[in-house]
């Protein structure tokens, strides 16, 4: 739970006949993750230089053609069922794979068209609509359209409709062409227009159109001598759109019907063929009847994988078994099993990044430090209480965060019955241990005290990550490994000490601030020695980064006071609302007590949520979690039909 | 952080190539290659002479080289679009979306041409951080229609609807790449236009040397190469709010020749590109009368943000140089004849 489960990298010969094959079983096993033959070492040492061909890339070609296709035809049937795989199934070889795409083509061509048609239909039945609100227009405009569209005129007369931003430039281009543009008439993102202007000029006008997005009204001829005619013929043209509209929704039925059952079957053969198309992205090697896949399985499950091998394969296979090495670390990816309550605090630590393999994992310091921290600066019974109930009255909604909301309700009710505070009245309840705003000046020594045990903290495991990645002399001589460790323990004693803290007494001033002299000579000799350049260069980036260390880690533990400051301004805010509420009638008085309370709760309760989180990213993971981990992702079956 | 983006643009100034430089490189044996060009900060470049699991550029791979040209570009607009926010940032980003509209062109093609998802996607430039189109999933699209539908929904619905439909009207692929260049074009004056009154003078100088550039070329080769009637032709160009304003473009457009056209330009324009004999020689010296101006306003104390838009041209105009100096050796042409390319390099980079 606090570090990655030990992989090893494997590396599987098999024949390239049963290479999905191979890829799906290893799917089915679970815990496979595929990587790269970048690494020459083991018994298969030359694997990479014997298999230089890439024989899957074929094979990933034609399954994201043929899922594509399949997943927009799925889309149009609206089919979302699980697939089912029966024990047996086999992946489908190149050559079933790549007809089956071609059946996928076809079929989604013949929808495609159908989809298309639809689609212009629709257009079409838009346009009408347009056709019918400009016409009236035209109407009442009084125009004699039998004269105005005459064909054997001097004029050329064009009704039609443009994107409306471009009118401005097509008015102004049409100018050079002696036409005129009159808009009339806009609807949404279009303009009705006239054009007109001399037949003479029309072929240049129409290249000029066609470019703007120009789109003729088609106006009747019986339009043209009885506008009162146009509803009729409106109406008509509707009927026939609709009755093609039904002839499209039939064919696309038929489409249906007719493949559906073999949709069904395409479904679960590009599911089958998913592993090997995913594992050749990071790569399959191969070459004449050979293939060759590699990848990171967790070092308990090798014997496992080999009776599964075995079973399926018996023997026609070779599998190389190694441990990761050092200059690999980085690309091992990292796979950590957390208990089903940790789980939900995940999410927010990979917000984060992804720890890299061997550190260590901060998810379960995490959850607790955060709710501690939420707890802490939110502690009142009954917003704690609020919290909770809406945590589990929308559990649905909320998935396992809803756990997280429901943890932090807990908490906040645990510091609610410390501080004695219910709905911020801290008079009901007598604290069991203290009221922030009675103690202000001990519960900010708190606040700093934990500040400096949780920078402690982080300076021990980023010490540990370092030593574990082979780094050791950062490990020891870093600002942030134990030299920094010694340096900020000595300098914080000598600190309280100066302040006289009580839990420093028994530490004479001298002994901390020699210590803390000593860490930070240590810190500057490490400094020195790793920097390059010029004398003056390593002389100003000692000093800057042996300055920049004192600072960072001091001002990090005074970020640590807004834990208490928070706590002063829970209460805070409860009273101002009660002074408010002091001077209103009985009515006036409980609403606005109610309506500050739920204040408190939205505003007052989002900002700590994120403070919490600010103190775990900033203080906290900077200081030892780089971030920049792979995470374990496996070879696995999709249920569900989706994108890659 | 302007004196910080300033600080970093003068650093960066000094990497901009000067003519003895090109002559290094045209004298460098292969083996010098990565060296030369990284000693220049053309470190994406390099990594293709110095990786030996890459294709060398040059040698084989000429398309490799121009990727590698806009990852160096990406690079170096990545550090300097850090330190800024609001219009002046979303200007920056905005230049670089030319290159995914390059990419916009590519996939239109290939879909014309009914060419395979898995041959068209190495032929895509990778945006990185910039990109914001999913090149897989539209590769896979069935066909044009089907692939301008989803460029559509995506974000640039504003450069492809217009396309869309003047495509839908002619089936004409060059209707299609005009409307996408203007549909860009347009867009990025309009950014400026709101990024003019704190960029200063100078910016505004930069965007008037480009868009002027731009439509005087176009309307150069669509009026006199592709015989378009002066009303299309003026309709196809960058709404203009500089030298070359509509009223100008439409009176430029209805003339009859190149030398008709190049005789009614500004006085300077005019002399300058007395003598040039073609449509690339326009476009050559029109560039280097905006580099001229660039160079100026890189030397100036001008805002940090015209400062970068300064450097980031003429960091372009050292790449195409660069290019056609390596695509030369590649081809084995004469030192001469690349000399003469370095002086002309005509290609644009859209």
């Amino acid at each position: 739970m606090l570090r990655a489960e030990p992989l090893v990298k494997i590396q599987l010969l098999m024949l390239a006949s049963e290479a999905p094959d191979a890829a799906l079983e290893l799917a089915r096993f679970g815990v496979f993750n595929p990587g790269t033959f970048n690494d020459q070492s083991g018994s298969l040492a030359a694997l990479p230089d014997l298999l230089p061909d890439s024989p899957a890339a074929l094979y990933r070609e034609a399954w994201l053609e043929a899922e594509s296709r399949l997943s927009k035809l799925l889309e149009q049937c609206g089919d979302s069922r699980a697939i089912e795989f029966p024990s047996d199934a086999a992946a489908p070889s190149l050559i079933d794979l790549q007809e089956l795409n071609g059946w996928l083509k076809e079929v989604w061509t013949a929808c495609l068209a159908c989809h298309e048609s639809d689609e212009r239909l629709q257009d079409e039945k838009k346009h009408l609509d347009a056709l019918e609100e400009t016409l009236s227009k035209l109407e009442r405009l009084n125009v004699d359209l039998a004269q105005l569209l005459h064909s054997n005129s001097l004029l050329s007369v064009n009704i039609g409709s443009l994107p409306a931003n471009g009118l401005k430039r097509v008015s102004e281009a049409l100018s050079m062409t002696s036409t005129l543009v009159s808009q009339f008439d806009h609807i949404g993102d279009q303009i009705f227009a006239v054009i007109a202007g001399p037949r003479t000029r029309q072929d240049e006008v129409r290249g000029l159109l066609a470019q703007a997005g120009w789109r003729e009204l088609a106006v009747p001829e019986e339009l043209r001598t009885h506008p009162q005619e146009a509803r009729n013929w409106l109406e008509s043209e509707r009927k026939q759109l609709e009755e093609q509209s039904g002839v499209e929704c039939k064919v696309i039925g038929v489409l249906r019907d007719q493949f559906g059952p073999r949709l069904q079957e395409a479904r679960l053969r590009v599911a089958l063929a998913r592993p090997l198309a995913e594992a050749a992205l990071v790569g399959v090697r191969g070459k004449g009847g050979l293939a060759a896949l590699a990848g990171w399985v967790p070092r308990r499950q090798v014997h496992a994988l080999r009776t599964l091998l075995d079973n399926r394969f018996r023997g026609r296979y070779l599998l190389d078994v190694r441990e990761p090495s050092p200059h690999e670390a980085a690309d091992v990816p990292s796979l950590v099993r957390y208990p089903a309550w940790l789980q939900p605090f995940v999410p927010l630590v990979k917000s984060y990044g992804v720890p890299r393999y061997g550190e260590f994992d901060p998810a379960l310091p995490f959850a607790l430090t955060y709710l501690l921290l939420f707890g802490a600066m939110f502690g009142d019974i009954g917003h704690g209480g609020v919290i909770l109930l809406l945590s589990l009255l929308f559990a649905r909604k909320l998935g396992r965060m809803a756990l997280v909301g429901a943890a932090a309700g807990v908490v906040s009710m645990l510091f609610g019955v410390l501080y004695g505070s219910i709905f911020g009245y801290e008079d009901i309840l007598e604290p069991v241990w203290l009221s922030p705003l009675h103690n202000p000046v001990y519960v900010l020594s708190v606040a700093v005290g934990f500040g400096v045990g949780f920078i402690v903290f982080t300076l021990l495991v980023n010490a540990r990550n370092k030593w574990v990645a082979g780094h050791r002399a950062e490990a020891i001589f870093d600002s942030t490994g134990i030299a920094g460790l010694v340096f900020y323990l000595g300098a914080a004693a000598g600190l309280a000490s100066v302040a006289g803290a009580s839990i420093v007494a028994g530490i004479p001033q001298n002994t901390a601030w020699m210590v803390a002299i000593v860490g930070i000579i240590v810190i500057a000799g490490f400094k020195w020695y790793e920097a390059t350049g010029g004398l003056g260069e390593r002389i100003l980036v000692t000093a800057i980064e042996t300055l920049e260390t004192g600072i960072n880690l001091f001002s990090n533990t005074l970020s640590f006071m807004r834990v208490a400051a928070f706590s002063l301004n829970h209460v805070a805010l409860a009273l101002a609302i009660f002074t408010l509420a002091a001077g209103l009638s009985v009515a006036g008085h409980w609403f606005t007590i109610a309506l500050g309370n739920v204040v408190i709760i939205v505003l007052e309760g989002g900002i700590v949520a994120i403070q919490a989180l600010r103190l775990m990213y900033y203080e906290g993971f900077s200081r030892f979690f780089s971030g920049d981990g792979v995470e374990f992702v496996p070879l696995r079956l999709e249920t569900q039909a989706g994108k890659h | 952080m302007s004196s910080y983006l300033n600080t970093r643009v003068s650093l960066y100034s000094g990497r901009l190539w000067h003519a003895e430089d090109f002559d290094v490189l045209l004298r460098a044996s292969d083996d010098e290659m990565a060296n030369t060009l990284a000693e220049r900060g053309l470190l994406q470049l390099a990594a293709g002479f110095s990786n030996p699991e890459q294709p060398a550029i040059g040698s084989n791979d000429p398309l490799s080289l121009e990727q590698r040209i806009i990852a160096q570009t990406l690079d170096e607009t990545r550090v300097l679009i850090r330190p800024l926010s609001g219009a002046a940032r979303n200007f920056l980003i905005y230049w670089t979306a030319r290159f995914e509209v390059t990419n916009v062109k590519t996939l239109l093609r290939g879909k014309m041409t009914g060419e395979r998802s898995a041959s068209l996607l190495p032929r895509l430039t990778p945006m990185g951080s910039f990109g914001r189109l999913d090149h897989q999933e539209l590769t896979l699209a069935e066909d044009v229609s089907e692939l301008l539908r989803r460029l559509e929904a995506g974000p640039y619905a504003t450069i492809v609807r217009q396309a869309r439909r003047a495509f839908e009207q002619s089936h004409d692929p060059f209707h299609l790449d005009a409307a996408l260049d203007r549909a860009y074009y347009d867009g990025l004056a309009q950014r400026a236009h709101s990024l003019e009154s704190c960029a200063g003078p100078g910016f505004r100088g930069l965007m008037g040397n480009l868009i002027d550039r731009i439509n005087l070329v176009w309307l150069l080769r669509y009026r006199f190469n592709y015989n378009l009637p002066p009303a299309q032709v003026y309709f196809l160009l960058v709404g203009s709010r500089y030298s070359l304003t509509g009223a100008r473009l439409r009176e430029l457009a209805a003339l009859g020749s190149p030398e008709a056209v190049l005789a009614e330009l500004p006085l300077e324009w005019r002399t300058r590109l007395s003598g040039v004999p073609d449509i690339p020689g326009v476009f050559s010296t029109m560039d280097h009368i905006a580099a001229e101006h660039a160079v100026k306003v890189l030397r100036t104390d001008a805002p940090a943000i015209t400062r970068a838009f300064a450097y980031l041209i003429l960091r372009e105009r050292d790449l195409r140089a660069v290019r056609a100096v390596l695509r030369g050796r590649h081809l084995g042409l004469p030192v001469a004849d690349i000399r003469l390319a370095l002086q002309r390099t005509p290609q644009e980079v859209m």
